[in-house]
């Protein structure tokens, strides 16, 4: 039978690949987003997991405004991608030190 | 082995195998479409839990338009494949951290006895649209009011942020016709022999 312990097994499994998603992706600012819709995706899924559990329908409205604000976040994202991308020709992280910080 | 759990260990292994691959490929469209694959297969897994709203919502909202939108800014966007030089040494720095991540958090998993199985219908007998309905115009309605105006502020940032001053349109500007003064347009330069 599937418990629980699979799915958060799983779960976590996800979330240590996009983080190392995150650290190989340095050329490209478009896998990073993803590898961060991935993250959102395994989180979700734990909150989808504990709601089914633990009989609670709160936790699936939770994953509903997640959504809704990983969908504005990646909205956001890919416009300023567009506009990076515009001023400097590249994707690569190392180049974009636009404002010297 | 029953049906369920077959089918949970061959979606949840897609589901790891093309987020490895994800994150290894070079290719921008590939890792698209592999994310179009892992989406696809959580939503078979939401499903699996009961959670039929959000898994439609899943395939909608993501497959249908947030990763279209990435398809779009990549088809946009001409991005050439270049191989990383410093890759390696990213590489094991990651596999590292993310291994000692995965182990912390398993260690957490096993100690505390996650041992509930999947009861059919254990949610609601009105369906899960009803139950999340209910909750979301109820108890949750001031932030589903503050959900409706992020994206509001999603869609005006991210055409603001692409928002493009036309130089070429020959269009009188009236402001700036005000603030002209005598000074700025005529210069008064005098002859030096008389």
């Amino acid at each position: 039978m599937i418990t629980m312990t699979h799915y958060l097994v799983f779960s976590a499994l996800l979330f240590c690949i996009s983080i190392a998603g995150i650290f190989i992706n340095r050329k490209n600012i478009l896998l990073l987003l993803m590898s961060i819709e991935l993250m959102l995706l395994s989180v979700n899924t734990n909150f989808i997991v504990f709601s089914h559990f633990n009989n609670d329908i709160n936790g699936q409205v939770f994953v509903f405004f997640i959504l809704a604000v990983a969908a504005a976040e990646s909205a956001i994202g890919l416009a300023i991608i567009v506009s990076l991308h515009r001023i400097s020709n590249s994707l690569e992280i190392n180049l974009i030190n636009k404002l010297r910080g | 082995m029953d049906i369920l759990t077959i089918l949970f260990y061959l979606v949840a292994s897609v589901i790891i195998f093309s987020a490895m691959s994800l994150v290894i490929v070079n290719n921008t469209v590939h890792a698209a479409l592999l994310l179009v694959l892992i989406f696809f297969n959580s939503a078979i897994l939401w499903l699996m839990l009961l959670a039929e709203f959000l898994a439609i919502v899943l395939v909608l909202v993501y497959v249908g338009a947030v990763l279209v939108l990435f398809l779009f800014v990549i088809m946009l966007l001409d991005i050439e494949y270049k191989k990383n030089i410093s890759q390696k040494l990213y590489l094991t720095f990651s596999i590292i951290i993310s291994i000692i991540m995965f182990a912390e958090l398993y260690m957490v998993i096993f100690y505390h006895d996650f041992s509930g199985t999947i009861q059919p219908g254990s949610v609601s007998e009105n369906g899960n649209t009803y139950e999340i309905g209910l909750s979301l115009f109820t108890n949750y309605i001031f932030s589903f009011e503050v959900t409706a105006f992020i994206l509001l502020v999603a869609i005006v940032a991210a055409i603001a942020i692409n928002m493009q001053e036309k130089k070429r349109s020959l269009r009188q500007d009236p402001g700036k016709q005000v603030l002209e003064n005598k000074n700025s347009r005529l210069k008064i330069i005098r002859d030096k022999k008389s």
